[in-house]
């Protein structure tokens, strides 16, 4: 219950004058009604406490009733609100499709890197590691899920190649990704050939834990035979030298490189303890954050979420300290404009880091 | 000029007796109904903007801070408003705590003070010390009026590098609401997640790597490797039952433990000539370190004990966690960044969030049933 004008008045009377104007007795009086009844879930612990319990109960019979009403009254109010909330959601939910609708339209990449340039070049800053979450939609017919999957981290690179962002992170929980690495990195190499014709960037490819998968390694150029890759790879891999854009290194992340990492990590340290090679004092924030870092990754500027809602569903946490987040209200699936808006919301935005 | 004159008539009119009556009305109302449904059991909250805010406003950065700390010491019964001019501004001030306790959330977390924070010029920390201090005495002053929201305070962080002075006053305020189990209202005093992080890595590793006498001692390893030396001597058979009977089940584990760590590598005849030698050598008994699970280091955060964080809410339009209850976060907790800055942030800005919170549930809850349906089939 807010305070009433009055009583609000007389204590910030008192406030002024250093607390001169009411002892701590008139305070309490003062404040007594605004204070809810005490818990019934005391009164084994005073005994005045259990004594208003008592009166409660004898007083019960006669307001079982009102109570009665009175919850009722709250299920139908809460009733209303929710169905007014669902109707005013479905609004919104229509008004911002198609919003992300008409920004769509309005900046569309046209699989043209230069055109994704353009929209970048008027940004303060970019981010020099790029994160996102993508979801493993339908889990059943994993076939098509996972096809789905392959062709936005496909184009996601590709955005991220495009504007110029060295490092892409790629979150998406079940992992599935980690099992098919040669296949995705087809899927990316293609999509690139795709934007950026003859000469794309090399990418590398790498999971934790797992052996990092280049564009100029052998496995790939011989997979690629019946298209023209091993020349433009090699021309790539000219290209590479120049300047430092022409690269893209991708890291796959999921569930487990989360909490799971960190047990690990801990395992590690509680094992080195017991063997004596470690004094925990020697556990610090920065020994940790440099073998999270080692392992997983470092920690990224910006996080672009698709979801309609922000939930991290179990992205590293160590990793997201002073990230970006970024999400669209209700947006639904992989867009340029998300990812757009997503690089203009992070140029604007300041970093303080407390101070 | 007009403007200031609206909001003149608008706070007269809202401070008018019938007004402020309905409004109650209205709020209590709204609380009672918004209970009916499924209630977050913890709630975090960034307080942020009040420096901006009182940027935006022309007034003292630390002045900004005092309405910021309304939402604590103002909804944890104590009125305190500084000064006057702004009444009708923090009329409506969080009563987001007492909401949140009145529909039923069990722990509230609140991010008071990050370490990065002493960076921060030395007037500011030390005016923040001091609001600290003197709304935490206030509590204590009227520590049985606590009671009543059966509300217990505590104080998470880096305690040693608060102030001596102010520490003290934290400890009394921790001791004095003790007992109130109820509810749970998390300050976040020196606090960043990472340094929680690592704290509760490194309490771990030392749980793990600290050898819990009491759990060998009823049995001496000496007299059992000595027993079985005699016995395997070829005498005394009847001795054996004696020793094996209650012997199994510390002697077991112990080894397991032994063959994990892998440590000690004591084997029994390493110990027969350490017991021989007569050296009573500590024999180093971990506990498995494979053992360690996501609630091993649960239990060692700062938060331990408290529920799965359901609602997180950060206000001043800043869409960053900033080392705020990271590990607690980042699975299914519903992230709401507002727009609104810290003082201005009342029980109509967190109603909706409540609202979506319930809807995002029940949605949640009606994806999951045909899904389950269809296992079942």
């Amino acid at each position: 219950m807010p305070f009433l004008a009055k009583d609000l008045d007389t204590y910030r009377r008192d406030e002024r004058l250093g607390h001169r104007l009411l002892t701590p007795e008139e305070r309490v009086k003062l404040l007594k009604p605004y204070l809810p009844s005490p818990p019934s879930r005391s009164k084994s612990r005073s005994r005045t406490a259990s004594s208003a319990a008592k009166a409660r109960e004898e007083k019960k019979t006669r307001l079982g009733v009102r109570r009665f009403l009175r919850r009722q009254y709250h299920i139908f109010v809460f009733a209303l609100i929710h169905i007014f909330f669902s109707v005013y959601i479905r609004f919104r939910q229509a008004y911002h499709a198609v919003a992300n609708r008409i920004y769509s339209v309005y900046y569309h990449h046209h699989r043209t890197p230069e055109l994704i340039r353009r929209d970048v070049k008027g940004l303060r800053r970019l981010p020099k590691h790029l994160s996102v979450i993508l979801t493993l939609e339908d889990q059943r017919r994993s076939g098509a899920g996972l096809e789905r999957l392959l062709n936005e981290v496909a184009d996601v690179a590709a955005w991220c190649a495009s504007a110029g962002i060295p490092q892409l992170s790629i979150y998406e929980t079940t992992g599935i990704l980690k099992g098919y690495l040669k296949e995705t990195h087809d899927a990316v190499s293609q999509k690139l050939d795709f934007y950026f014709g003859s000469s794309y960037p090399s990418v590398s490819l790498r999971a934790p834990h797992m052996p990092p998968l280049d564009s100029t390694a052998p496995p790939t150029r011989t997979s690629h035979s019946s298209r023209t890759t091993s020349s433009s790879s090699s021309s790539s891999s000219d290209d590479d030298e120049e300047g430092p854009r022409k690269h893209i290194s991708i890291v796959l992340i999921s569930a487990e490189d989360g909490r799971d990492s960190m047990v690990d990590l801990t395992k590690t340290l509680a094992e080195m303890s017991q063997r004596k090679k470690l004094n925990t004092a020697d556990i610090t924030q920065e020994l940790v954050d440099a073998e999270l870092t080692e392992s997983v990754m470092s920690e990224p500027d910006l996080l672009i979420l698709f979801s309609p809602h922000v939930e991290l569903a179990g992205y590293p946490p160590w990793q997201i300290r002073l990230t970006e987040i970024f999400h669209v209200k209700d947006n639904q699936g992989v867009g340029y404009q998300v990812f757009y808006r997503g690089l203009r919301k992070f140029a604007e935005a300041q970093m303080r880091k407390g101070r | 000029m007009s403007d200031l004159y609206l909001s003149r008539i608008r706070s007269w009119f809202l401070s008018s007796p019938p007004a402020e009556w309905a409004l109650n009305r209205l709020r209590s109302t709204l609380i009672g109904a918004l209970s009916q449904g499924p209630i977050p059991l913890h709630v975090a909250f960034e307080m942020d903007g009040n420096r901006r805010y009182a940027r935006s406003h022309k007034i003292e950065t630390i002045e900004g801070h005092h309405l910021g700390f309304e939402a604590l010491a103002r909804v944890r019964l104590l009125p305190t408003t500084p000064s006057a001019p702004r009444s009708t501004q923090t009329d409506r001030n969080l009563q987001v705590l007492e909401v949140c306790y009145k529909c039923g959330v069990k722990v509230v977390t609140v991010y008071a003070f990050s370490l990065e924070n002493f960076h921060r010029p030395k007037y500011e920390v030390d005016g923040l010390m001091q609001l600290a201090k003197h709304k935490l005495e206030q509590l204590i002053q009227h520590g049985e009026l606590l009671d009543r929201y059966g509300a217990g305070v505590k104080v998470l962080g880096r305690l040693d590098l608060i102030p001596p002075d102010v520490l003290e006053v934290v400890e009394r305020a921790a001791a004095a609401t003790q007992h109130n189990t109820d509810c749970v209202l998390n300050i976040c005093f020196p606090y960043t997640s990472r340094e929680e992080m690592t704290t509760a890595i490194r309490t771990t590793v030392e749980e793990y790597s600290t050898t819990p006498r009491p759990h060998s001692t009823p049995f001496s390893q000496n007299r059992i490797t000595q027993k079985i030396l005699s016995t395997q001597t070829g005498k005394s058979d009847p001795l054996e039952p004696i020793s094996e009977s209650p012997s199994p089940t510390p002697s077991s584990t112990q080894l397991d433990d032994n063959d994990d760590a892998a440590s000690t590598a004591t084997t029994l005849h390493s110990e027969a000539t350490t017991a021989k030698s007569g050296v009573d050598e500590p024999v180093a008994i971990y506990p498995n370190a494979e053992t360690i699970t996501p609630e091993t280091i649960d239990r060692h955060l700062y938060t331990a004990g408290c529920p799965p964080l359901d609602i997180f809410v950060r206000t001043s339009g800043v869409e960053r966690l900033s080392d705020f209850m990271l590990w607690q976060c980042h699975q299914d907790t519903h992230i709401f960044f507002l727009k609104c800055f810290w003082p201005e942030f009342d029980l109509w800005h967190f109603l909706p969030v409540l609202v979506e919170w319930q809807w995002r549930q029940k949605q949640k809850a009606r994806d999951e049933r045909p899904r389950r349906r269809v296992k079942q089939a």
